[in-house]
């Protein structure tokens, strides 16, 4: 209760702040998200459940970009992400979930809109990823990331249960 | 011949154990370990718990019973557990949980008297499961330094399903009582934990707690935290690695005009998480 009314204030403060100049992201801006789940050998592999989001300067959710889990029951293994976002937002969960995915190399992209469609403003914000395996570990990624009017590339090194991450931002 | 040894040895740390017993904090602690601490399934999901008396931190031991066992709702009302079992050594009960928020599930039996005095040439200290009422007829001849003391113990966790509860849930205005103004849904290693001890109703003063991590077995050191409550009431501490925790306060306080005991110790035993960081 403290700590949200706080927060409230805060963001009010920020708003006034910097709403008059706050400016959004080009429409065109877009993150294009390449995301690979390596091979592990294993005597029992189970497809990871994945997690991939945004935060933003004040480690506020802005937007669950993908979601790997399958059955709900098991959302809450995705410790963070289940803390940050998906236990506050019951229509996160329903808006993104899908089936956990084989090994193997996928692409998606981020369109800048925020879990309520609208463009994020611009400035610094926190791409996030988080996987978890039953028999297995868990890695969680955490890439700082500035969303303006220049485009950038960056790369995200391979760990356990991740392989190379590829972040392209660009206004088309 | 081992079981000898063994007896032999039995019998001595009896009477060592018994030659430095302290006044109190001997009984075994009790604490409840649940399976999950938080539920993400739609709908609700069942949970079991475990319930038991050791003293090695989460080991199970003693078969306290789980009759009593409480489940508090986010609105604050209570509900009976599901299914109880008593085993040798621990008590199980299970609970489907289906609202949404946070839960305190507890385990509070009425209180305990143990009444302590000292007797024969040697001034050896002894002690009696009694009450100041109960002990009139119990104490032999020629005791001294009688005191008999209330005991009483929250056993209790949180179990959290979807969004954690913003409400805390009201004192019952009796003994030791634990309120998280850190949810314990929220506790994350590396960062710091507040919670706030009250004593029949009152922020307390003094209250000594310590928190200990799962595993015990398996270092050589408890590495337990060790705080006092402040002025408030107040407690704040870091859990610095993730895992299972039992946080064990206690207040100790002399009671006047009480028909059954002149001190009580009271504690609570709260079980929680610290998630990875």
């Amino acid at each position: 209760m403290k700590f949200t009314s706080v927060l409230s204030v805060l963001s009010v403060l920020f708003f006034l702040s910097n709403g008059v100049n706050a400016k959004t992201i080009p429409e065109q801006a877009v993150m294009d998200i390449e995301f690979t789940i390596p091979k592990v050998e294993a005597s029992i592999y189970a497809r990871p459940y994945v997690a991939i989001w945004i935060e933003d300067k004040q480690r506020q959710p802005v937007r669950t970009i993908q979601l790997w889990v399958g059955e709900d029951e098991w959302l809450k293994d995705l410790r963070s992400w289940w803390r940050k976002v998906g236990r506050n937002d019951r229509t996160v969960v329903d808006a993104v979930t899908s089936a956990t995915r084989p090994i193997g190399q996928y692409r998606f992209a981020w369109d800048g809109l925020d879990q309520k469609g609208k463009r994020v403003e611009q400035g610094d914000y926190t791409f996030y990823v988080e996987v978890v395996r039953e028999h297995g570990g868990r890695n969680y990624l955490r890439q700082k990331i500035q969303l303006a009017e220049q485009d950038f590339k960056l790369t995200l090194q391979p760990t356990e249960e991740t392989g190379l991450i590829n972040l392209h931002y660009h206004i088309q | 011949m081992l079981s000898k040894k063994i007896s032999t040895v039995a019998v001595a740390c009896a009477i060592f154990g018994g030659l430095t017993l302290s006044q109190v904090a001997n009984a075994h602690p009790r604490w409840i370990m649940p399976s999950h601490f938080a539920i993400s399934k739609e709908g609700g999901d069942w949970l079991t718990f475990d319930v038991t008396a050791s003293h090695g931190t989460f080991v199970l031991d003693k078969p306290a019973g789980a009759e009593n066992a409480r489940i508090v709702m986010p609105d604050g009302r209570q509900e009976r557990p599901d299914a109880v079992l008593r085993g040798k050594r621990r008590s199980v009960f299970d609970f489907h949980f289906t609202e949404e928020g946070t839960h305190r599930v507890q385990v509070t039996n009425s209180p305990s008297y143990v009444t302590h005095y000292k007797a024969g040439k040697r001034d050896t200290q002894k002690r009696l499961r009694a009450s100041k009422v109960e002990r009139i007829a119990l104490l032999p001849e020629g005791a001294r330094e009688v005191s008999s003391t209330l005991n009483y113990t929250r056993a209790e966790t949180y179990i959290t399903v979807g969004k954690p509860s913003e409400k805390p849930f009201p004192l019952e205005g009796t003994y030791l009582e634990l309120l998280p103004e850190t949810n314990p849904a929220d506790i994350v290693a590396t960062e710091p934990v507040r919670f706030q001890l009250f004593f029949n109703g009152k922020p307390q003063v003094g209250v000594k707690a310590e928190i200990t991590r799962d595993g015990t077995l398996y270092r050589n050191q408890q590495e337990q935290i060790d705080v006092v409550t402040d002025e408030q009431g107040f407690i704040e501490f870091t859990p610095e690695v993730a895992g299972r925790y039992l946080l064990k306060a206690t207040h100790q306080a002399p009671i006047a005009d009480n028909p059954l005991a002149d001190n009580m110790n009271v504690s609570v035993h709260l079980t929680f998480e610290a998630v990875l960081p």
